[in-house]
């Protein structure tokens, strides 16, 4: 191990300050990712795993939004100590974003040679001839059929499966220590959402890149992450591997996701619905934000509100619930 | 909590047994042709279509962006005209010189994918739910009217007070409920139900899902549930039709079709739905390559010959029928489909 991690978040809130009111999107999230891994970031919309993904790019530097944290660093550099000018460096070569709709993230007026080519171009000052011979070799890695003749092809020329593995191609190009996938297949068919995971899967073994994949989905989360963290009204309530989070949830909350999706395998007669609906960023109830959707809700959830602590089941998973210690035990509710 | 075993039949229990057929599709055709900027492609939405709904089932429709599964929707509940082929209700014709007769469309009725786009944003929710009373003037008195709708709006598992809200006042999942109160409201026997839940936050997606299955359960409706979620549809079906390109790749019993698929197109679709289950991460998977070709041009023979790993010669040539391939309505159209032996 040894090695630091390549991103190490403490404490993130993110607030937004329209017309005088304050939307606080996330309170106090951490985040780490070590080198090769990918962490899944689970949650329904509003949760704040966009806005977190965001902010971390450090997308949000912008009047209206404040962005707090205790600490930020990115393979060793101290996010937080930078300059903007210095950031901005930083983002496209040492950390990436692939973004949900590829079609509106590409430029529709610029072929997708120049738009690669950049790439190399601005952060390596590389010449047009030689960022063009690169790009050409990226899209080979992704995938993209006779890619030297399609260089010079514009978006729109390419299908959405193509245009993702463009996007993909783009944000590995500078070999950065970090990807962030926000919702990256969602937008794509179930065909070709499984050829991008697994895309992007072989890169991060390949290349031994960190990936931080926001996802609403309980399956693509299943496919290809190590570790997983679910979000819930701007928190994470629950992280730890993949394989044990799933088997066996400390939080209601994901349990009652994992009840609530159907099984491909194994139908049931009803879904276990979650009642009510996430709440609103701009109005999350006091206690526990779950509390009242959960079924093993006390008065100590509405009063209270639940850390995030360490399990005592093994190595790495945290849960925020008064109630750890039933649904662990498998206790009834 | 352990679910019960299998076969999926699971929304009624007055499962499809021979019923009456309601709703009947015989060789529906659909091309748009462009406008000018289309530089002459015609795109063959729908190409030959068959398909029978009986009373009281649920028949899911699955298949990816492009293959044609709204614009079926459309024509079945009379949106669209077909260029060639026929709907019929209960054996009546659906589309007559004078347009759709009014008693068939309130037998049929459609629940829409977006519930903030099918809603209009200036009308109250009572104002939403009565226009179909008032169209069809299912209602003697203003009075009549309120109280309907308020049977509908609890129905849905909405509170009848709020019926003088607006549709923005209202939570994405409540919205749906909204749509599906108004499809209600007119005791149809069929409704179809184009991507009714994948607007709509995984947590909520299991209520409509439950609602929708407890509704055919207590009023016997038929329902044709169109989604790109192999394991919604699963859970709610009793039969499915897969759908490639604007033709059926394959249909039959949802144990069947999910349980031993026989054309290959239904296997790579159910083997890359991702699961939610870590464990079983590497497991053997068929990747197809490439995207559905677009229906602009698609392939001769076989529609899925160009992304088919049993492609030979025969398929390039010569498209497959829809055809038996085991008991119970179990159809597959490939060349090389599998058969259980």
């Amino acid at each position: 191990m040894g090695e630091s991690p390549v991103l190490e978040i403490r404490e993130l809130h993110v607030t937004f300050t329209p017309r005088g009111r304050e939307i606080h999107a996330v309170r106090g999230v951490d985040l780490t990712i070590e080198r090769g891994q990918t962490l899944a970031l689970l949650g329904e919309s509003g949760s704040g795993k966009s806005v977190t993904a965001k902010a971390v790019m450090g997308l949000l530097d912008q009047p209206g939004v404040e962005v707090r944290s205790a600490s930020a660093r990115l393979g060793g550099r101290d996010l937080l100590a930078m300059s903007a000018e210095e950031r901005r460096a930083l983002r496209g070569s040492a950390m990436t974003l692939v973004f949900q709709d590829a079609l509106s993230a590409l430029n529709p007026v610029l072929s997708i040679g120049d738009q690669i080519g950049e790439l190399f171009r601005v952060h390596q000052g590389l010449s047009r001839k030689e960022a063009r011979s690169r790009s050409v070799e990226l899209l080979d890695l992704v995938g993209i059929p006779a890619a030297a003749t399609r260089i010079g092809d514009y978006p729109h020329q390419f299908s959405g499966g193509m245009r993702q593995r463009i996007l993909v191609a783009m944000a590995v190009a500078l070999e950065p220590d970090l990807i962030i996938a926000d919702e990256p297949t969602t937008a794509l068919d179930v065909t070709v959402q499984a050829q991008i995971l697994e895309l992007i899967d072989r890169l991060r073994r390949e290349l031994g890149t960190a990936v931080l994949l926001i996802t609403h989905d309980l399956g693509v989360a299943a496919e290809v992450s190590d570790q997983v963290a679910v979000m819930y009204a701007g928190r994470i309530v629950e992280s730890g591997r993949a394989e044990e989070l799933y088997d066996r949830p400390a939080h209601p909350y994901t349990a009652a996701l994992l009840a609530a999706v159907p099984d491909l395998d194994r139908p049931a007669s009803e879904l276990r619905a979650i009642p009510g609906a996430p709440p609103s960023p701009a109005l999350t109830p006091p206690g526990c934000s779950f509390a009242p959707r959960c079924e093993r809700a006390s008065d100590v959830c509405t009063g209270n509100r639940p850390v995030l602590a360490p399990l005592g089941t093994g190595a790495g998973r945290y849960a925020a619930c008064h109630h750890v210690k039933e649904m662990l035990d498998g206790a009834p509710a | 909590m352990a679910p019960p075993p299998e076969p999926a039949a699971t929304a009624s229990p007055t499962t499809a047994g021979p019923g009456e057929t309601v709703l009947r599709a015989t060789g529906l055709h659909k091309t748009y042709r462009g406008g000018m900027l289309s530089r002459g492609g015609a795109v063959r939405a729908v190409a030959g279509v068959d398909l029978e709904l009986r009373a009281g089932e649920t028949l899911g429709i699955v298949g990816e962006s492009g293959c044609g599964k709204s614009t079926l929707a459309r024509m079945l509940v009379g949106l669209e005209r077909p260029d060639q082929g026929e709907v019929t209700f209960r054996d009546r014709p659906f589309f007559t010189r004078g347009g759709v007769p009014r008693d068939i469309r309130r037998r049929v009725q459609m629940v829409f994918q977006d519930p903030l786009t099918s809603l209009n944003p200036r009308m109250t929710v009572l104002d939403i739910v009565a226009e179909p009373l008032r169209v069809h003037r299912l209602c003697a008195d203003a009075r009549a009217l309120r109280e309907r709708v308020g049977e509908l709006l609890s129905l849905v598992g909405l509170p009848p007070e709020r019926m003088n809200r607006y549709p923005h006042e209202f939570s994405g999942g409540q919205r749906q409920r909204i749509g599906i109160a108004r499809a209600l409201a007119t005791e149809p026997d069929v409704i179809v139900c184009d991507e009714p839940v994948s607007a709509l936050d995984m947590s909520v997606q299991a209520q409509v899902v439950n609602l929708f299955a407890e509704l055919q359960r207590t009023l016997g409706v038929a329902l044709v549930f169109i989604a790109h979620d192999l394991a919604v549809v699963r859970h709610v079906s009793h039969r499915v039709a897969v759908m490639y390109l604007g033709r059926l790749a394959e249909t039959g019993p949802a144990a069947a079709v999910y349980g031993s698929p026989a054309h290959p197109y239904t296997m790579a679709l159910l083997s890359a739905a991702p699961a939610a289950k870590p464990r079983l991460r590497g497991r053997k998977r068929i990747m197809l390559a490439g995207d559905p070709p677009s229906p602009v041009a698609p392939p001769p023979g076989c529609r899925f010959h160009t992304r088919c790993w049993k492609a030979t010669d025969r398929c390039a040539g010569q498209e497959p029928a829809l055809e038996p391939v085991a008991e119970g309505g179990h159809d597959a159209a490939c060349h090389h489909a599998e058969r259980p032996s």
